[in-house]
């Protein structure tokens, strides 16, 4: 019966709204300290070809290589956090784009390590090698009821859930906490901020480098996801998909570019005949939230009202809110 | 001494904002800084606090000089200010925008707090009642869970003092505390600093509100055009004919006017 419910194709779309709210993510990160950048594919590109490199040539665990991979794109993260700390706004927005451009150009043109424009191919998949090294020890997805095909990718998709999960959970933990007070307060008013002893040099760089190595991990997970990746994959097209999610989901709250990147990857596969459009709709979509809703769809008012319905949430929030009356 | 400003000047381009300006502020006491708009006293305090480096001189906080250090270990040091134009997080709400002044006096950083380890928890327990000790403190119990955007002006400006108390500081700085201020609000401002010298946190305090300043005050210096042209005592200043012609205009500049 499990059998029958799980299709790869489904899967398949569910794994890449994972890694697509992943990369929603980083760019909520280095937002949440009012730095917009979109140099996120550019670190996702390195991200991606650090690990595939690394397993394709070396033979390395792919472990190894996605952690190696987010690792880099981390260290990019400083080393490009820095120099544009003084950007702001627009200034900060064309640095970065730029820099993804020219991590794109090197791709397509270091040939003798990149195959170009070609890109790379027969990158060890996730979710085979898995099924590889479990069968070493004698698993048969069979006893699952699964097609060995329909067990790869629900171990790909589980793979990516638990990631997101964690993901999420460490960055709403960490906005609770004194950093992300600090974030909140240099994103409001940064010469308050630092007049009150935040160090924003320390944790505008912080948020960078999180972004970095948070888009680094997506672009990792991408190419052993899909085992094939190109210089294409982290233009600039990959740079405004992944601030629109943050532009539509909203970027007040770290649900915002979740659920931006959930409906804007799920809309063009349930919609094929827009997919075509999808770049025209962007652009509108852009037009349209900038007109009428700023902040995006999801706001702290939303989520407020969210509680409020949700009865199991009522109760427990309950004390605080009487407290308050 | 608390602070020392030995010879400070600021141009900013051929523009002098202060041109040698020398005082100090003893431990406990509540110094006035006032003058005519446009007299350089917010531009000291941005010396103070580091905001702006000086063009020359020193400034010197319990025996350190303190000149190009960055804002916020000033603040680290023991010195805190308002601002003239009520710069809170807008968004955020009373009790959180004091808990963001109580950054520099604590110390979890990302690991602690996803983990949330056990020092991390008791740091933000400590933070937090801090915190709405400190509303209590400035009058405003109450309003913990109200967003700043939404509190009162006057209540804004004492938030804005909560906020700063919370880093802790030995030297709070106040940037016109009562402008906009009703006579009530004012009055209760004068407990609220009085309290707080109670403490044995100095103050040093920019005001255009004359009887203010000068039932407050220990001390006053008046600055002119960037220079200062006298301190003293309340009751020497209110005499001092230097300071009434800055404030009142010369007799013979009343006759060509």
């Amino acid at each position: 019966m499990l059998a029958e419910l799980i299709n790869p194709y489904y899967l398949q779309v569910a794994s890449f709204i994972l890694i697509n709210i992943i990369l929603g993510v980083s760019i909520y990160i280095t937002l949440s300290t009012g730095q917009l950048s979109l140099a996120n594919a550019g670190f996702m590109g390195i991200g991606a070809y650090t690990s595939a490199l690394l397993t394709l040539n070396f033979d390395l665990p792919i472990i190894v290589g996605i952690l190696a991979g987010t690792l880099l794109a981390g260290v990019f993260g400083i080393l490009i956090g820095i120099p544009t700390l003084r950007l702001q706004g627009v200034y900060l927005a064309i640095v970065t784009l730029g820099f993804g451009e020219v991590i794109r150009v090197i791709f397509v043109n270091w040939e003798s390590m990149t195959k170009g424009a070609v890109g790379l191919s027969g990158i060890p998949h996730m979710g085979r090698e898995l099924l590889n090294t479990l069968k070493d020890f004698g698993f048969d997805p069979k006893i699952l009821g699964l097609q060995n095909n329909q067990f790869v990718f629900l171990a790909i998709f589980l793979i990516l859930l638990g990631v997101t999960i964690s993901i999420i959970t460490f960055f709403r933990r960490q906005n609770r906490s004194r950093v992300g007070r600090a974030f909140a307060a240099i994103k409001l008013d940064e010469k308050a901020a630092e007049s009150m002893g935040i160090n924003i040099t320390y944790y505008k760089v912080l948020a960078f480098a999180q972004g970095a190595l948070v888009a680094g991990f997506a672009g990792a997970l991408f190419a052993h996801v899909l085992a094939y990746i190109s210089p294409a994959d982290f233009a600039y097209h990959r740079a405004v998909e992944i601030l629109i999610f943050a532009v539509f989901g909203g970027s007040e709250v770290i649900w915002g570019p979740v659920f931006g990147a959930l409906f804007l990857t799920v809309m063009p596969e349930v919609l094929r005949f827009i997919s075509e459009y999808r770049y025209m709709i962007y652009g509108l979509i852009i037009i349209i939230m900038m007109a009428v809703r700023p902040q995006g769809l999801i706001d702290v008012n939303i989520l407020n009202w969210v509680k409020l319905k949700t009865p199991k949430r009522r109760q427990k929030h309950g004390t605080s809110s009487q407290k308050s009356i | 001494m608390v602070l020392q400003v030995k010879k400070a000047s600021k141009n900013f381009g051929g523009l002098s904002a202060l041109s040698d300006v020398s005082f100090s502020i003893n431990q406990g006491e509540i110094f006035g800084l006032i003058g005519p708009n446009g007299a350089g006293k917010t531009t000291m305090f941005n010396l103070i606090t580091s905001m702006f480096t000086p063009s020359s001189g020193e400034i010197i906080f319990n025996e350190d000089n303190i000149n190009g250090l960055k804002p916020h270990l000033i603040t680290k040091k023991g010195i805190c200010r308002t601002f003239q134009n009520i710069r809170l997080f807008p968004q955020m709400t009373a009790e959180e925008n004091v808990m963001v002044g109580e950054h520099c006096r604590s110390k979890s950083g990302v690991f602690s707090s996803v983990f949330r380890t056990k020092s991390q928890r008791q740091e933000e327990e400590r933070i937090r009642s801090k915190a709405n000790e400190l509303l209590e403190f400035v009058g405003l119990g109450g309003f913990a869970e109200t967003v700043s955007d939404s509190l009162a002006y006057g209540q804004q400006r004492r938030l804005e003092i909560a906020r700063a108390l919370a880093s802790s500081p030995k030297l709070l700085l106040l940037d016109e505390p009562a402008a906009g201020m009703n006579e009530t609000e004012t009055s209760e401002l004068f407990q609220l600093i009085k309290k707080i010298q109670e403490q044995g946190i100095t103050v040093l305090l920019i005001e255009h509100d004359m009887p203010l300043v000068m039932k407050l005050c220990d001390r006053i210096a008046v600055l002119n055009f960037g220079k200062k042209i006298a301190e003293g005592t309340p009751a020497e200043i209110q005499n001092n004919p230097d300071v009434i012609e800055a404030y009142l205009g010369s007799e013979e500049e009343d006759m060509y006017a």
